[in-house]
């Protein structure tokens, strides 16, 4: 069974299982901003053309949320919510993700670890991941 | 060059809104038809007198403006459609000052429409999640912020329920508002209402809702001369803007920000028109979900950075405050269907602005700002004053 992204473009899926999956960005060549996803035109020097990278799997909490209300995002109607958070990679990145974890698990500035979530199987019968963001294990949060 | 717009010559000739809520079985352009012909009632007019309309909705249907324009009569008169998200209304009514500034029009109309019960049905559907972009609910991505807000500045909970129970308030008074309490709101009800996203609670929220709302712009002189008597309302001056890049965006997902945005076009409006925050009295902002509006306190300039908390807790946004805020309720109890919502803005500010606002009027108001964002994301924010 293959695992597929949900759309191409964002994030590498590693053959090993065991390692993480890799979110895609762009660094400009001109003044070095990095950014997620892929962009063409340097939204900091509006230079044209930028290289590939590919980003940290680590990052930090910049803010998060915990929803109760059963829509957008929520995998499994049986859920009772689900954490909402901004991660901040250490290239320079925020990315907005759905966090995997309790309502309690979450604190501002806490390491945090991407993931692959298998949401449905395909007709293909190959899994359909999307990433998502975790708490590192035992991390806490800081100023 | 980017600056703010200073309108000269303009004022508004009427305005009109229904009553914000859930109207399932009535038409998106029925409901625009009945805020048009109460506008065009409230200025003494026919659409005959109308030289341009500038129609404003969200949801999408093609060829609804023009179909919506019709119900109030065909002349032949030249439509645009405007959409900015939830900023929308107010983009149509800046640009309808605008052709009237400008002398293209001596007349022109905004009008605004949605149906949230036209929109509702998927949501928690596969559909949603099974993109990358996936939207995630409003009151999540305004949770970050809030949470963000307590972290750096100690902002307390009780804090963001005593601006949602002053904004339920106002909406009882306000007989155009969705939300009328029969009873005095209070934050420990707020507080008690159920859990949204952390912290916010259903009634730091605005509702889902459908309405309609319309404001007609003309020449002043044209205003004082058919309206004899009547305190005269202008547009002053409007600032819109898209996002700067600044480290920190978030390019995947819902984005309102950053907040930045709002004091950057703040300053541009105040610049335009050549006030200052000191000189405004009432004020209309995007309480969508409520810890928006101690932000913004602060972004348009009514007081320091970090210092909202007091003012809520001096009661200065209030009744008989310093600057009272969203004194019709506001997006969480006038209601926020989407198109409408600025000009709804603008409803209560020309009434404020006249004289007219019974039960919550701010004394002596003669400068109100309104400002609203919409997601993507955008800013605008607009002044009008009144003269005799
Ligand atoms: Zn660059």
């Amino acid at each position: 069974m293959a695992r597929v992204p949900i759309e191409e473009g964002f994030f590498r899926i590693p053959d090993d299982p065991g390692e993480p999956p890799r979110l895609l960005g762009s660094r400009c060549p001109t003044c070095g901003e990095v950014f997620f996803p892929r962009r063409f035109v340097c939204a900091q020097c509006l230079h044209e053309g930028t290289d590939d990278v590919e980003l940290s799997t680590r990052g930090r909490l910049w803010t998060w949320t915990y929803s109760h209300v059963p829509m957008f995002g929520k995998v499994d109607a049986s859920v009772p919510g689900y954490g909402v958070g901004q991660i901040d990679l250490p290239e320079g990145p925020r990315v907005q993700s759905i966090l995997l974890g309790g309502p309690d698990d979450f604190e501002i500035g806490m390491e945090m670890e991407i993931d692959l979530e298998v949401l449905r199987e395909n007709t293909d019968g190959d899994e359909v991941v999307i990433y998502r963001f975790r708490p590192v294990a035992g991390a806490e949060g800081s100023a | 060059m980017r600056r703010g717009l200073r309108f000269e010559g303009v004022a508004v000739a009427g305005i009109g809104m229904i009553r914000f809520g859930m109207m399932k079985d009535r038409p998106a352009v029925h409901l625009a038809r009945d805020a048009g012909l109460l506008a065009l009632h409230d200025a003494g007019m026919t659409l005959a007198d109308i030289d341009e309309a500038f129609v404003a909705y969200i949801t999408p249907g093609s060829m609804l403006g023009v179909k919506a324009m019709k119900e109030l009569g065909l002349t032949g008169l030249p439509v645009n459609h405007t959409e900015n998200a939830s900023a929308t209304g107010l983009v149509a009514f800046r640009d309808a000052a605008w052709a009237v500034a400008s002398g293209r029009a001596d007349v022109a109309m905004a009008i605004g429409f949605d149906k949230f019960t036209d929109m509702v049905g998927g949501g928690g559907g596969g559909s949603a999640r099974d993109r990358i972009d996936a939207p995630i609910l409003p009151a999540a991505y305004f949770a970050l912020w809030a949470q963000r807000r307590m972290h750096e500045r100690g902002t307390s909970v009780e804090t963001f329920a005593k601006i949602a129970a002053k904004n339920w308030n106002y909406g009882a008074a306000c007989p155009t508002a969705h939300r009328q309490t029969d009873h005095v709101v209070t934050a420990e009800e707020v507080l008690a209402s159920r859990p949204v996203a952390d912290p916010l609670t259903t009634m730091m929220c605005c509702p889902p809702d459908d309405g309609a709302a319309c404001v007609i712009l003309a020449r002043e002189d044209l205003v004082r001369s058919r309206q004899p008597g009547r305190r005269i309302v202008r547009p002053l001056a409007s600032a819109l803007q898209s996002e700067s890049y600044s480290r920190g965006h978030t390019f995947v997902g819902p984005v309102v920000g950053p907040s930045t945005m709002t004091s950057d076009t703040a300053r541009e409006c105040y610049e335009a028109a050549g006030i200052g925050p000191e000189d405004v009295h009432v004020a209309y902002c995007h309480d969508a979900f409520v810890n928006e509006e101690l932000e913004y306190y602060e972004l348009l300039g009514f007081c320091a950075e970090g210092e909202g908390d007091r003012l809520v807790a001096d009661g200065e946004t209030g009744p008989g405050g310093r600057i009272p805020f969203n004194t019709d309720g506001g997006l969480i109890a006038r209601g926020h269907p989407g198109g409408p919502t600025g000009l709804a803005q603008i409803h209560e500010c020309v009434q404020q602005l006249r004289g007219d606002a019974t039960g919550r009027q701010v004394e002596g108001a003669r400068v109100a700002l309104a400002h609203l964002v919409g997601g993507g994301s955008v800013c605008t924010v607009n002044l009008l004053d009144a003269v005799d």
